[in-house]
């Protein structure tokens, strides 16, 4: 049995946050309902795409982020819609939104509207939340790490702070949505309690762990900014090496990691006990020293001949995988992250399998993302509207 | 009726560093109990500060994230980092040496009414001190246990040792972030896949509570980090798996395909403007804001992909246009001019950015005798029922000893001043610890 069946989600979002949050429910055993603008979710025009050949069914990010869902198309400004509206959601038991909060009270999707229906958890994904002075304000994956995280000391001192790559920042931010979907799940199905959680982006930024909430209360404690290039605190022998065929990530800090480090290493100048000292790691001669030995070591290793001499010696290093790597990987793919989708269209492809491992509660990847429209009719008689009601709904143009 | 979704689950909790121990927060501020079971005889490494011997000197030396410490870190720098107290809101701290028999007695009392157990240690650790999957389901039938290794419990790279910076390499974070004309050697240590394991963690766990709500069963989760982080850039694999295509980094450009999308100097040194068109709508917005000049007025710049055609020039060009603006004035003025931009917020500025005040983000508490009154932030999300929130300022070491022992596992007096006889019952690292 999936973890979540039984529960069905009414989704409104588009585009990547909103969709993660979902797609992990539905990973999880949920249905999910995904409502689409007429023409189709933005993201289905996002690369890249089978063949580098763009199309509504040939992203492959579309794919990832909206497998296992259900499309009905609706034209959510039509007032029509309200009614269409109503009676999904009374097959749902949890809202998700990811619009701004004037279209949402726009669309009818607000939490007041739909709460006067059925008073179910809705999550409400926004950019910097429904009050505040940025209330209205767009963003973008790059403007939101820049406000959010620490962009501001990710690079080099004398050069333009830097992005993660991809759209790590608005997954991050959907990841943050689903925890806070399933918490208000919990208190739906143990406690009753239909509420609005709000989720603004700007917010999942800033409390996130990767350095910023640190560097904020650093601030507040020393008035110390984290700046760029601050160094890695990693010790005498850190940071990215090259070798061979690639880089490889070290952190060689005082004590067993330095000890182990140079055990892998093998080299008897790096045993003087003066490394020992916790002192010397502060002391960037001494790393240029040790670099001048450890250089030469690296460059005579793969990435894959370093990464076993460490686990050997249990030594922290690791190499940079590219996405081709994470491909290619025997390891990556035994332990089973990657499965397959069928596509009526595309036909099999590859895509990630689970983000973990639940072994009596699978995660599933069973079904490639739909087609625009493609469940309307199934789903619309689901929600007890007959033949007649939807045909007059498409003449219309409220549903597609 | 209570408003907490997770009142009345509790969680034995060995997590350190940072992704175990912002899974187990998540929980905490959702109700569930969750008690920190740390050893007066270990230093836990990265886990409560950088180093059990902080001082002023030292601290100085140390970036600011991992060791921005009061100005005097005190006898305690341990209840005082700026990188781990914002994990410990809402949790309870009780001390134990697992290793000893009767600190293990404890640890079995504490699991037989817990609900999860949660550990990211290094591969093994649980296992060495007697605390397998088996026997924790032999005490507790029903418990959820959540491990979260590195690179896995099967498979070729089990013995991969790894905090945030090498789990991230492994995920294909590393290669994917940096500027476009230089190697990743010049990267900064970052870490995304702490935070994204401490979110995945709590959804997981979660997950698995509704399925013994539903089954009555419990069982074992297995999060290998580097696996669940690289479900951060599924743009990168998935071009590899599909087309054959090896992404690198693109600097600040877009993988959406947006243009422009970068990051550009303003009036002062060192203080930045983002700035997105998200579509051709505003760029022509930004068009108009910056006074239609001629470089930007070419036909085919209309669309984002004729703009990418001249996109390191459309930078150049922005960047001359924002060096001589005010960061501030012209991030709101595009912003109601319909362009998505933003400033690079560093630490101080995000810390009195007006529309965070305004909206709640942060409460103050109250000092104790290793921390100053300041202002910590509120979870992300705001529940308008449940209250999900900053309610327990962060667990000192050892702060809830008399909680735990008394009240939740009920041990007599005389048990207690035994156990605290044999030093389990601290507040503070015993020498060896310290020393270690």
């Amino acid at each position: 049995m999936n973890a979540l069946e039984g529960l069905t989600v009414l989704d409104f979002t588009s585009h990547i946050a909103g969709p993660f949050c979902t797609r992990l429910l539905a990973g999880m055993g949920a249905r999910v309902i995904k409502v689409e603008r007429q023409g189709g979710d933005t993201c289905r025009f996002l690369p890249p795409f089978k063949d580098d050949q763009p199309g509504p069914d040939r992203s492959a990010l579309f794919h990832y982020l909206n497998a296992d869902k259900e499309s009905v198309v609706v034209d959510l400004r039509a007032k029509a819609s309200r009614n269409v509206v109503s009676r999904l959601l009374a097959l749902a038991d949890v809202v998700v939104t990811a619009s701004s909060p004037a279209q949402e009270t726009a669309l009818g999707i607000d939490y007041a509207t739909l709460s006067a229906v059925k008073d179910v958890p809705v999550i409400s994904l926004t950019n910097f939340g429904h009050e505040g002075p940025y209330r209205d304000y767009t963003l973008s994956d790059t403007v939101l790490y820049a406000m959010g995280a620490e962009m501001y000391s990710h690079g080099l001192e004398d050069r333009e702070p830097l992005k993660l790559g991809g759209t790590a920042a608005l997954l991050q931010c959907g990841a943050m949505a689903a925890v806070a979907a399933m918490g208000a799940i919990t208190a739906y199905e143990i406690q009753g309690i239909g509420q609005l959680v709000d989720v603004p982006l700007f917010n999942a930024q800033v409390n996130n762990t990767d350095r910023r909430n640190s560097s904020i209360m650093a601030w507040r404690f020393s008035g110390r900014i984290q700046r760029r290039a601050a160094g890695a605190g990693a010790g005498l022998a850190g940071g990215i090496y090259p070798v061979a065929d690639g880089f490889v990530e070290v952190t060689a800090s005082a004590g067993n990691y330095w000890r182990r480090f140079v055990e892998m290493v093998n080299d008897d100048a790096l045993r003087d006990p003066k490394w020992e000292n916790p002192m010397t790691a502060m002391n960037p001669t001494a790393k240029e020293e040790a670099d001048a030995i450890v250089y030469p070591w690296m460059l005579a290793h793969t990435r894959g001949e370093a990464w076993e001499a460490a686990r050997e010696a249990r030594a922290m290093l690791a190499p940079l995988y590219t996405g081709l790597d994470i491909w290619q990987d025997e390891n990556f793919r035994s332990r089973g992250f990657w499965t397959e989708i069928e596509h009526p269209e595309l036909g099999t492809l590859p895509m990630l399998d689970r983000p973990f491992i639940l072994p009596d509660s699978p995660w599933r990847v069973d079904r490639p993302a739909p087609s625009p429209g493609q469940h309307t009719d199934q789903v619309l008689a689901d929600a007890d509207f007959d033949d007649r009601q939807i045909s007059a709904l498409k003449a219309q143009g409220v549903v597609a | 009726m209570s408003t907490l979704p997770l009142e009345g689950i509790r969680v034995c909790d060995f997590t350190a560093v940072w992704a175990g121990q912002t899974a187990t927060m998540y929980l905490a501020d959702m109700g569930a109990e969750c008690i920190k079971v740390e050893n007066p005889y270990i230093w836990n490494p990265m886990t409560r500060a950088a180093s059990p011997r902080m001082n002023a000197a030292l601290a100085q030396m140390l970036p600011p994230w991992i060791a921005g410490h009061p100005p005097e870190p005190g006898p305690r720098p341990w209840n005082n980092s700026p990188a781990f107290m914002h994990v410990l809101r809402n949790k309870k701290s009780f001390t134990v040496d697992s290793r000893r028999p009767e600190g293990l007695a404890v640890v079995k009392q504490l699991i037989r009414i817990s609900d999860i157990v949660a550990e990211n240690l290094a591969l093994g650790t649980l296992d060495k001190l007697g605390l397998d999957d088996g026997t924790i389901q032999s005490i507790r039938p029903d418990a959820i246990i959540l491990h979260m290794p590195a690179f896995g419990r099967t498979g070729e790279y089990i013995e991969g040792r790894g905090y945030g910076s090498h789990i991230d390499g492994v995920a294909g974070s590393t290669v994917l972030r940096g500027y476009r004309d230089t190697a990743p050697v010049d990267n900064a240590n970052i870490f995304a896949g702490d935070y994204w394991g401490g979110m995945m963690g709590a959804f997981a766990l979660m997950a698995a509570l509704r399925h013994r709500r539903r089954t009555g069963r419990g069982q074992v989760i297995e999060m290998a980090q580097s696996e669940s982080s690289a479900h951060m850039f599924p743009q990168a694999a998935l071009d590899a798996a599909w087309n054959g295509r090896v992404h690198g980094s693109l600097g600040n450009r877009s993988v959406e395909g947006l243009v422009p999308n970068g990051v550009f100097p303003t009036n002062v040194a060192d203080s930045w403007l983002a700035i997105s068109c998200r579509n051709d709508e505003e760029w022509a917005n930004l068009v108009a804001f910056m006074g239609r000049p001629a470089w930007a007025l070419r036909p085919e710049s209309a669309t984002s992909s004729g703009r990418a055609v001249h996109e390191d020039e459309i930078e150049e060009r922005i960047a001359e246009w924002t060096a001589t603006r005010d960061r501030e004035s012209t991030f709101h003025e595009l912003q109601r001019a319909g362009v998505t931009a933003g400033p690079v917020l560093n630490a101080a500025e995000a810390a009195v950015d007006p529309h965070l005040a305004a909206t709640g983000a942060w409460q103050r508490l109250p000092a104790t005798e290793d921390y100053p009154e300041v202002d910590w932030l509120r979870p992300a999300y705001r529940f308008s029922v449940s209250d999900i929130d900053l309610r327990e300022p962060p667990c000192l070491f050892g702060q809830h000893n008399d909680y735990v022992y008394r009240e939740v596992l009920g041990l007599s007096e005389a048990e207690i001043d035994a156990l605290a006889a044999a030093g389990h019952i601290a507040t503070t690292y015993a020498p060896e610890a310290l020393n270690g």
